[in-house]
């Protein structure tokens, strides 16, 4: 896998997104945010980014979701059903915690024109089972001002994986969450999601390898250059990995 | 907030106002003889000699006017409020209509007159051309000041434009819409009146006229007070509507 995720500039044929020569400048007279950024992810692959704060990471999530725009360079995404957890939950504030999972649902359903109702007995029991494990279930009447952050967050996770994606994209997802349910929640998804293709940006070591298997480790203060690891490395010695 | 205590708080702040508004005019008449202030107790014990049979069609002419020229604003104030957001010129077209907004109501009133003549499209144009600015200014900001995180979002989950309007624009109009309708509902009567008074021969601005001409104090504080009362009402109405039917779309921040 991290050979893989090595031949960057070499996209295969199982390769759900392709990254090459990405270019991203905040205006002309600042450095470049992400310079020269080329990698892919393999199907099925479950990849960090990790680097400091203010690196890019959250510039090259908004590019891959097309919110923002490169200055260069390209990317291709190849994933049927691409789904983004942002950094902030986003939720809409006048909509239930109910209506706000079931959004992006209704919205696909309804672009699709079916004749099937939006939510399937299947999709259901995975809206209460996540409801569960994400400890909702009294709140999805709800509205997001009477939330917490951590149960926003959480809100916005179900949001996401419930639309049966095949590739997550999630931006530091457990920020607000507490240890015991964020590592209930990474349980769900290795269980429930077992070929899920995720790319994963934090800045938080210890939750690298409970998500994820490889690493790419940016040092500096941009997306430029980077090394890839093995998550499990990476756990078991992080100082040596992150410092050499 | 329940929609039941949303909407008796709205009640309350309106009865208070009233209160307060007739408190001072209580007290005001004390310093003054009742042919140039009468106090509220005098114009009550004499409410029922001018609510009479003439009243009421004038009132009903004004309303009409209100309305006319307030749906008018509205729908014109709407359209291109979101029409210069969509078009991206909405700071060309708040300097328009600010400068519009500049223009003195009597002043208007009487080009108005001279072009329109005596007649119903006086006070109606003028509510027209002096609330459109507001609500097309308030149109336009509201969207601009739209949730963009909400609207990055929809977009990354490939919604159409048709789930952006539904889901991101609509939502952002209602509290500007609510704000608009009470701001402009006030402002169009107050404005009707005065184009009544200046170029027609019924309404209460009408019936304010001759009333002030003959000084008849008691006469015009009347009519004061049944216009405070109809804005009150109108107030308290679209409360109720907003707070039962979208109360949703007005949360705490």
């Amino acid at each position: 896998m991290i050979d893989r995720i090595r031949q960057a500039n070499t996209p295969m044929a199982n390769d759900l997104l392709t990254v090459r020569h990405l270019t991203k400048h905040y205006g002309a007279s600042t450095p470049a945010v992400i310079e020269d950024l080329s990698f892919s992810i393999p199907q099925g692959a479950r990849v960090t980014v990790f680097g400091p704060s203010g690196a890019g990471k959250t510039t090259l999530i908004n590019i891959l979701t097309r919110v923002d725009h490169a200055d260069g360079g390209e990317f291709t995404l190849t994933a049927v059903n691409p789904c983004t957890i942002f950094q902030e939950p986003r939720l809409f504030p006048y909509m239930t915690v109910e209506e706000n999972i079931l959004l992006p649902i209704k919205i696909r359903s309804a672009k699709e024109r079916s004749a099937r109702a939006p939510t399937t007995p299947a999709l259901w029991a995975e809206y209460q089972r996540w409801l569960e494990v994400c400890d909702l279930t009294p709140y999805v009447n709800h509205y997001p001002y009477q939330l917490s952050g951590g149960m926003k967050q959480k809100t916005a996770l179900i949001r996401g994986f419930l639309t049966e994606p095949d590739f997550v994209m999630m931006d530091e997802p457990f920020k607000s969450i507490d240890l015991r349910a964020k590592r209930a929640i990474i349980r769900h998804i290795l269980d429930s999601y077992p070929g899920i293709t995720v790319l994963f940006v934090t800045h938080t070591v210890d939750e690298i390898p409970l998500l994820t298997e490889s690493v790419l480790l940016f040092t500096a203060s941009r997306l430029a250059e980077y090394t890839v690891h093995d998550s499990a490395r990476l756990k078991a010695n992080p100082m040596e990995v992150l410092y050499g | 907030m329940t929609r039941s205590t949303r909407f008796s708080t709205a009640v309350r702040n309106n009865i208070v106002g009233l209160a307060l508004l007739v408190s001072i005019w209580f007290v005001l008449a004390l310093f003054f003889p009742s042919y140039i202030l009468p106090s509220p107790v005098v114009v009550l014990a004499a409410a029922p000699s001018l609510l009479n049979a003439t009243l009421l069609p004038h009132l009903g002419i004004t309303l009409y006017r209100v309305v006319m020229g307030f749906v008018l604003a509205f729908g014109a104030g709407s359209v291109l409020g979101i029409l210069a957001f969509t078009l991206h010129v909405t700071e060309h077209l708040n300097s328009f209509m600010v400068a519009l907004q500049v223009i003195p109501g009597a002043i208007m009133g009487v080009i108005l007159l001279l072009v329109l003549g005596i007649g119903n499209w006086v006070p109606i144009a003028l509510v027209t051309l002096l609330t459109l600015p507001t609500v097309t200014i308030n149109t336009a900001n509201a969207l601009a000041k739209r949730n963009v995180d909400l609207e990055h979002y929809l977009l990354s989950v490939r919604a159409t434009r048709r789930d952006l309007i539904r889901h991101l624009f609509v939502p952002a109009l209602i509290p500007t819409f609510q704000s608009n309708l009470s701001l402009g509902f006030g402002l169009s009567l107050k404005v009707v009146i005065l184009g009544e008074y200046i170029g027609t021969q019924d309404g209460v601005g009408y019936l304010l006229n001759v009333a002030s001409i003959h000084f008849d104090m008691k006469t015009v504080l009347f009519y004061l007070a049944v216009i405070l009362l109809l804005s009150a009402l109108f107030e308290i109405a679209q409360n109720f509507v907003f707070a039962v039917f979208l109360k949703k779309y007005f949360y705490p921040e």
